[in-house]
C-alpha cells in the first residue's frame, strides 16, 4: 500500500481543528499512564501504542474498524503526538483511504489534579468541505 | 442564519448522543433509524426522538425509501464541515468522560 501524504488530488478538502480541555482528578504521571498504556481502557478502541517517536500505533474499533498511527512525539507527563495514517480498515477487511489526521494530547499540572488539553486536526472530506452536498 | 435558528442548532449540537449521530451520518452516508440503532448503542426510540431534533434544527433531512425513511446530512444552516468536526468533537467528549471515570477507578 503506497501512502499519499501530499495534496488531495480534489483539492477541497480541508483540515479543521477541534480543542477539548478538561481538569482531571490526578497527578499528570497517572493521567501520563492513562493516555499511554491505559489507553484502551477509555478510548473506545484496543489501542496498541508504545510513546516512542516514530513508533507505529494500532487502534482496533468494537465494530472492527482498524486504523493506525505514528507517534510523532512522546514527553513523558507533557505531550504526546500522533498522526492518523490516511487510511482504515474495514469490518469487510478492505481497506479505504480516510483523510489524514493529527492528535495531540499535552499534560499541565495544575495543583494535585491535570489539565488535559486534546487537540485533532482533521481532514473533512471534498464533498463536505466543498458545501456542494451530497 | 438568524439568531433564533443558531440557538436552535446549538441546542442539537449540545447533546453527545446527536453529535455521534451525525458524526456517523457524515462518515457512512444516509442511514434509516433502525439502521442507526444498530450501529450504534442507542435504542431505537432514542435514535428517532434525537433525529426528530436534529430535522427542526435542520441538521438531517429524511427521505422517503419505501416504507423507511434514510435520514442524510443536510447543507443547513451549519457548513457540513462544521457538522463532520462537531461529530469529532463529540467522539472526544466521550472518551474524555471515560477517561474521568477510569481514572476514579483506578
Amino acid at each position: 500500500l503506497r501512502l499519499r501524504l501530499g495534496k488531495p488530488e480534489t483539492g477541497k478538502e480541508s483540515v479543521e481543528r477541534i480543542e477539548r480541555r478538561v481538569e482531571l482528578a490526578a497527578p499528570p504521571s497517572e493521567v501520563w499512564d492513562a493516555v499511554t498504556e491505559e489507553l484502551s481502557e477509555w478510548f473506545g478502541a484496543v489501542a496498541d501504542l508504545r510513546p516512542r517517536p516514530g513508533a507505529r500505533a494500532t487502534f482496533r474499533w468494537p465494530d472492527g474498524r482498524e486504523r493506525q498511527a505514528v507517534v510523532e512525539a512522546a514527553e513523558p507527563e507533557r505531550l504526546l503526538a500522533f498522526r492518523w495514517l490516511p487510511f482504515e480498515r474495514l469490518p469487510s477487511g478492505a481497506t479505504v483511504m480516510v483523510g489524514p489526521g493529527r492528535v495531540e494530547l499535552t499534560l499541565a499540572p495544575s495543583g494535585r489534579s491535570t489539565v488535559l488539553t486534546v487537540t485533532e486536526w482533521a481532514a473533512v472530506p471534498a464533498p463536505l468541505a466543498g458545501g456542494a452536498g451530497r | 442564519m438568524t439568531e433564533d435558528r443558531s440557538a436552535e442548532v446549538f441546542a442539537a449540537l449540545a447533546d453527545p448522543t446527536r453529535r455521534q449521530l451525525l458524526d456517523h451520518l457524515s462518515r457512512r452516508g444516509p442511514a434509516s433509524a433502525t439502521e442507526l440503532a444498530e450501529s450504534l448503542p442507542i435504542s431505537r426510540q432514542a435514535v428517532s426522538k434525537h433525529l426528530a431534533l436534529l430535522e427542526e434544527a435542520g441538521l438531517v433531512a429524511g427521505d422517503r425509501s419505501g416504507r423507511k425513511r434514510r435520514f442524510r446530512l443536510t447543507p443547513g444552516p451549519m457548513s457540513e464541515a462544521v457538522s463532520w468536526m462537531a461529530g469529532i468533537g463529540a467522539e472526544w467528549d466521550n472518551r474524555l468522560e471515560a477517561l474521568r471515570r477510569h481514572l476514579r477507578r483506578r
